[in-house]
């Protein structure tokens, strides 16, 4: 199960979407320029080539024969196949790349990963716009548009920088502070302004021309992360033949042994990868699903992911979705989502320059790029050191070292001063130069004074986190780790292991020993014969750190989250103003809430308010982590379900002929039910809908009733069953008649009614309305499974076997008597209204015909098997030609419903009983039925509750409109003055005026008398008469016909 | 009758959404192939308590086939069991009508009610058939976990199906009649990366 | 969330709808009384630990089913058909009646 060649990105997505390898191109997994160990001298000093001043001249892992042309804010640059648009705009000197959130303070790339909070870019143009894009995960491509935001009108030159001389207005709690300014000046002040200025990116404007897709995927181990324990963790599992997936977030698998100088049994990382890779690619159980961010861990081993299928092109390929969001479920996961190097909290560490020191090594290693000439680094930790010898190795001179340690190992400043660095031990850098970039640094020696220093960059080294957000998504919380100064995954969820960095296991070595280890360990409890193979020999590494988490007076803002511009001022603000508990401070600060959730602040914020507080920064916790990991897309979320398909819809089975006639179409639940049939001459739906109704009641019509769901129950307790779940009696129902059903929540309200009809003996078919077909399956399912296992019931759902239509008006029998097979008697005598009977139809064709009526006139519903549904309709309006028959919607079926009096979804709403809808006097009285009970208590059997009647208006000229509520004639509109509402009006063609159906307080002794009927909202006050709700035919003489 | 002929003909289910021709990616062989399977005779039986040892004997005698275990399908040719839910199966066989009296012939034993007209049917099949439905299907499709004979009540796009496997790589999907076009519209696009031919 | 469906097998949460405690018996019968049928209607135990409850399986087999759940964990111990549970349920109820001959309406 190869899906793609994961370790070098494809040239394009191809047709073919999850295949869109379309080979390596010239067969390697890296460049052939790009020799084993990437670094080299270059040949001037400070200078790369070309138009790339900050390209070294050789190395890396990007292929140098293929530029790549992007714009940056409409300047044209260059760069490689292979670079990030962030390792193209450093390898082109251009480090300012955005304006802050609040202060608009210049911003460049502080890391190489989904952790930046600095680097965000519009990115494309039009309606592919997308804001908010970090340049450090943006893949580059041939014509990549990209653009700075928060800005204006350029970058260089922004007029809302202002915003950061009123950094005192937009400190801490600002928001809550301006709440409390005077209202009024809130909505037409404060929020434009806010709004304006303080930001990030534009959406599209347009709606998105891309595709996006779901899959679902299962494996046995769920490797997160690609890095060498990931690699390592899928190798030994994979090897045993378990299903494993591989997710990675980056383009290319391997992790930091891209961006590091290491070796592994002796070669270099990147060979060692590749050879994994290759070997994981030959496994056939293995998916490696690089591009794909796991962003979500749920419970019981369910994982989302979401696949950037088409991100690195500049439109996806015929066919193939922009992304892919994964839902993977896993037996078990070894989490190896490696961790997030800390940066220094010190004056103007958001400088454009200032990067995180594992970040200058990737852009070095990796992409053959440093970001400098002049590159000074801050660490307080060994592995800080490494970027100095990595520059070294490049043949380039380090401006300074600053260690925030006292004592440094002679080796390390041998090594440092060999590469021309100033070292100072015990250091700090206290305050930054330049303005919109970095051009020296203040640094604070162990005597106290103050150096400054020239340099360009500055690489910050302060320890690691493990990633402990996905581990944390199931509201586990991470614990304190003292050996590596940070938190660590605590009880990771069932089924999930740690390895490698994630775990806290900081070095290569360990990295690769539990990688392996781990990852045998899941395919065994899998069931799998796994071993981890033995762990190779790695190059020795220091991990020794003491972290600084702050410098003492700092010269300027020291900021603890670049993206929401949260200085450690703030933090010392919420301290003072009582906002000390760890989830107080998030929101009060707003730290850890801009879209990278904290990744490189959380720590820094934490251990400014342990500090202040005088705690251990795990005595001040650590707030909950939830999915996603970054961002996701709306899109992905949506897939398929977008516009028409943002769920399916059904079709009735008169669909065809529908669409063939001009129908106006309905959407009931999921139904899309024809409304209404203008002909030509008929200039509103009104005019159609009365011609309709007209023609029902002097002619007939025909409807198509299949949305109304159907039941099939059968068995020797069929009846009985039918009894319990039904409030109306049913013991006298004859075989081949039918009944109007009553059926009750057990709470005492009305779920729905329909009809029961008995086909035989022991075998009904019960009909229920088109919106609560599902629910009243459910409750029937529900009262049969738990309530009365013992009766014998067998129930299916047949409402889409038949297609059912009711033939409707006076000539309805005559139309009929042309469409049911020679031999079955229509008279009235014979077939008598509420009649069931199974006959055929069209020769032969098994049908089932029933004389119910919803109009109130003579009127028959028909059911034949829903392949002849078309036919049967088209045959019913052929037959009907000579009576004048038309076909009529949903619309004129309301109204004649309403001109009958009869409930229907408005009134059946979930909060009205069977007296409210004056239904009292069905309800039995000598059995037990569900809702029996609790329809009796008393706030349910209050004689002043609204009950349903009729309502004309006193001025039949005037429109009556469903949601007013009744007031007395002279009453002053109050709460305590409401009487009820109306829920359903028409005009009525058969009266020639307006009426409506309402429930109002003791309706049923009230006929005759009037009261308003009050629509605030759309200027409506009409005097209305309460009356009989069965405003045509009240004795329901037609029907009987 | 002859007027009967030619006004009382049964239309398929997929009519108007299943066009017959090469649907998305038009470049080298289609990997996916539709067949839309129209006339179907479909029973869905639900056997009465306590009659299930008498319902298997009746179904044996009729059909050859055992009474398929939960979440499994036995086919005989064309004509096959498929277990639908608790106590419940489908019966399925290529020609309308042939199922008619299956009611009277288990009377007493199960609840037949015909759903040849309810439920509309495509066989999917292919080197990518999996790989389309597993864009819509949660369920495990991998051999490891399906296969020929299994089967799955679940749903695809928010719509509710019955999938059944009959060999390595065709798949049928029962979906209830009056959503066959929004399934289409789901399969169609699901379909595209690979190339769909789909059959008259 | 994951439901192991003892006819279908495991499944997403989302082929499943949630009711609720399992518990509460209907009382059955023109003799039960409105108290009773109050306490079955809404009295429920709010439990930080396991519970059994009922869920439907209406995506998948229609059938209704008994999930032993811990509230804090979400921790799945058990499902098992509702209408076994029922079953066995009815079965104790009239071994019960029999003994203290107290005849079922």
């Amino acid at each position: 199960m190869l899906d793609r060649t994961p370790n070098f990105p494809p040239p394009s997505a191809g047709e073919g979407g999850p295949r869109v390898s379309e080979g390596r191109e010239r067969g390697a997994p890296f460049p052939e320029t790009s020799p084993p160990h990437p670094l080299a001298p270059s040949p001037a000093e400070g200078r790369g080539l070309g138009d790339q001043p900050f390209r070294t001249s050789s190395g890396g892992l990007i292929d140098r024969r293929r530029a790549r042309d992007f714009t940056f804010d409409g300047r044209t640059l260059t760069g490689y196949h292979g670079d990030t648009l962030a390792s193209a705009l450093l390898a082109n000197g251009v480090r300012l790349v955005g304006r802050s959130f609040k202060y608009h303070r210049p911003r460049g790339i502080l890391s190489a990963g989904s952790e930046e909070p600095n680097a965000l870019v519009e990115l494309r143009s039009g309606a592919r716009r997308e804001p908010n894009t970090r340049a450090t995960m943006a893949e580059l491509y041939e014509g990549l548009e990209a653009t700075s935001q928060n800005r204006w009108p350029t970058l260089a030159v922004d007029a809302l920088s202002v915003n950061a001389l009123l950094s005192p207005i937009f400190a801490a709690g600002f928001y809550y502070k301006t709440f409390m300014w005077p209202a009024a000046l809130w909505e037409k002040l404060y929020e434009p302004m806010i709004r304006r200025a303080a930001g990030l990116g534009r959406a599209a404007n347009a709606p998105d021309p891309d595709t996006y897709e779901h899959a679902h995927a299962h494996c046995d181990v769920l490797v997160i992360g690609g890095g060498p324990a990931g690699l390592s963790a899928a190798l030994s599992a994979g090897r045993s033949g378990a299903r494993v997936i591989l997710v990675d977030e980056d383009f290319c698998l391997g992790g930091r042994l891209l961006a590091e100088r290491r070796e592994i049994d002796g070669v270099s990382g990147p060979e060692w990868v590749a050879q994994a890779v290759a070997e994981l690619e030959s496994l056939p159980e293995v998916r490696l699903l690089s591009r794909t961010t796991l962003f979500g861990v749920y419970d019981h081993g369910a994982y989302g992911a979401v696949e950037r299928v088409s991100d690195h092109v500049a439109v996806p390929a015929p066919h193939a979705p922009r992304q892919r969001l994964w839902r993977i479920v896993a037996r078990r996961a070894v989490l190896a989502a490696g961790a997030i190097e800390r940066p220094h909290v010190f004056g103007g560490n958001d400088r454009p320059g200032v990067m995180l020191a594992g970040a200058v090594r990737t852009y070095l290693n990796r992409y053959g790029v440093l970001p400098g000439s002049h590159p000074a680094v801050f660490t307080s930790s060994d592995d800080g050191w490494r970027t100095v010898a990595d520059i070294a190795a490049a043949g380039r001179r380090v401006a300074a070292v600053v260690d925030s340690r006292p004592d440094v190992p002679v080796a390390l400043r041998r090594m440092a001063e060999s590469a021309g660095a100033q070292v100072v031990a015990g250091g700090q850098v206290v305050g930054t130069r330049g303005h919109l970039a970095l051009s020296g640094i203040d640094v604070r020696d162990s005597y106290g004074s103050t150096l400054r220093i020239a340099c360009d960059t500055l690489a910050m080294a302060n320890g690691w986190n493990p990633v402990v957000h996905l581990d944390s998504h199931l509201s586990r919380r991470p614990v304190w780790d003292e050996a590596i100064h940070g938190f660590v995954p605590g009880q990771l969820p069932t089924g999930m292991v740690a390895a490698g960095a994630a775990s806290g296991r900081l070095t290569l070595a360990d990295a690769l020993e539990s990688g392996a280890r781990l990852g045998a360990e899941a395919a065994e409890s899998c069931d799998f014969r796994a071993t981890a193979t033995a762990t190779p020999r790695t190059d020795p590494e220091s991990t020794a750190h003491t972290p600084l988490w702050r410098v003492a007076k700092p010269k300027g803002k020291a900021f603890v989250d670049f993206q929401n511009d949260v200085a450690a001022s703030d933090v010392e603000l919420a301290h003072r103003e009582g906002f000390r508990a760890v989830e107080l401070l998030k929101r009060y600060t707003t730290l850890g809430m801009a879209t990278d959730q904290g990744k490189t602040s959380n720590l820094a914020g934490l251990s400014i308010m342990a500090e202040l507080t005088g705690q251990k920064i795990p005595a001040v916790g650590t707030t909950v982590f939830r999915p996603p990991f970054t961002p996701v897309a709306i899109g992905a979320f949506a897939g398929h379900h977008r516009g028409k398909e943002f769920r399916a819809t059904r079709h009735v089975p008169s669909h065809a002929w529908c669409l063939e006639n001009n129908a106006q179409f309905l959407e009931t639940g999921l139904w899309l039910r024809p409304a209404y049939f203008p002909r030509a001459g008929e200039t509103d739906w009104l005019q159609t809908v009365v011609r309709e109704v007209e023609t029902v009641r002097g002619k007939v019509g025909l409807c198509d009733v299949s949305t109304f769901g159907k039941i099939d129950i059968q068995g020797r307790d069929a009846l009985a069953f039918i009894e319990r779940v039904c409030a109306n009696p049913f013991g006298t129902l004859k075989v081949g008649r039918s009944r109007y059903a009553l059926l009750l929540r057990e709470d005492g309200f009305v779920l729905d009614d329909g009809t029961v009809s008995r086909l035989a003996e022991n075998h009904f078919v019960m009909t229920a309305s088109t919106a609560n077909a599902a629910r009243v399956m459910q409750h029937l399912e529900f009262c049969r499974q738990w309530l009365w296992p013992e009766l014998d019931v067998q129930m299916v759902s047949v409402s889409e076997q038949w297609a059912q239509y009711a033939v409707a008006g006076p000539r309805s029998r005559d139309v009929l008597r042309r469409i049911v097979d020679p031999g079955f008697d229509l008279s009235n005598e014979a077939f008598p209204f509420l009649g069931a009977a199974e006959i055929t139809v069209g020769g032969g064709i098994p049908a089932r015909l029933f004389r119910i009526s919803f109009s109130g006139e003579l009127a028959y519903e028909i059911a034949v098997p829903a392949s002849y549904g078309d036919a049967a309709w088209r045959a019913i309006m052929q037959a009907g030609l000579p009576y004048g028959i038309c076909p009529y919607g949903a619309e004129a079926l309301s109204v004649m419903r309403i001109e009958k009096g009869h409930a229907a979804g408005a009134e059946i709403n979930g909060q009205t009983t069977a007296r409210d809808l004056a239904l009292g006097g069905m309800l039995a009285k000598k059995k037990d039925y569900v809702g029996r009970l609790m329809k009796e208590r008393p706030a349910l059997t209050d004689p002043d509750r609204p009950i349903l009647v009729g309502f004309r208006p006193v001025d039949p000229s005037q429109r009556l409109r469903a949601g007013a509520h009744f007031l007395a004639v002279g009453a002053e509109p109050s709460l305590a003055a409401d009487e009820g509402t109306m829920t359903s009006v028409a005009f009525s063609p058969s009266l020639g005026h307006w009426i409506g159906l309402g429930l109002i307080r003791r309706g049923a002794e009230r006929h005759g008398e009037r009261v308003r009927a009050y629509d605030p909202v759309r200027g409506g006050d009409v005097e209305v008469e309460i009356c009989n709700a069965a405003f045509v035919d009240p004795a329901g003489e037609r029907m009987h016909g | 009758m002859a007027e009967h002929a030619t006004l009382w003909r049964p239309r398929g289910a997929w009519d108007l959404y299943a066009h017959a021709g090469r649907h998305g990616r038009r470049k080298g062989p289609a990997s996916v192939t539709v067949i839309p399977r129209e006339g179907l005779a479909l029973m869905s039986v639900t056997a009465v308590d306590g009659a299930e040892e008498r319902l298997a004997a009746a179904v044996r005698d009729r059909f050859g086939l055992s009474l398929p275990e939960p979440g499994t399908a036995l086919f005989s040719g064309e004509t096959g069991l498929i277990w639908s839910g608790p106590g419940q199966w489908l019966v399925l066989a290529p020609t309308r009508g042939t199922l008619d009296g299956l009611g009277a012939a288990l009377s007493g034993l199960a609840a037949v009610a015909d759903q040849s007209d309810g439920r509309a049917v495509l066989r999917l099949s292919g080197p990518d058939a999996r790989r389309v439905l597993e864009k819509g299907v949660s369920v495990d499709l991998h051999p490891r976990a399906f296969g020929p004979g299994r089967t799955a009540v679940t749903s695809v796009a928010h719509i509710g199906v019955q999938l059944w496997q009959r060999d390595d790589a065709t798949y049928e999907i029962a979906v209830a009649r009056s959503l066959a076009g929004s399934l289409w519209s789901w399969l169609d696009e699901a379909a595209a990366e690979f190339g769909c031919e789909v059959r008259g | 969330m994951r439901i192991r469906c003892p006819y279908c097998g495991e499944r997403d949460n989302g082929e499943f709808s949630y009711l609720g405690d399992a518990a509460p018996v209907r009382p059955d019968g023109l003799e039960a009384s409105a108290e009773a049928m109050h306490d079955y209607v809404y009295l429920r135990d709010n439990r930080a630990g396991e519970i059994r409850e009922l869920w439907y399986h209406g995506a998948g087999c229609r059938a209704w089913l008994v999930v032993t759940r811990d509230t804090r964990t979400h921790a799945i111990s058990d499902v098992t058909p509702a209408r076994d549970v029922a079953k066995a349920r009815a079965a104790k109820a009239h071994v019960t009646e029999s003994v203290g001959s107290a005849p079922h309406a």
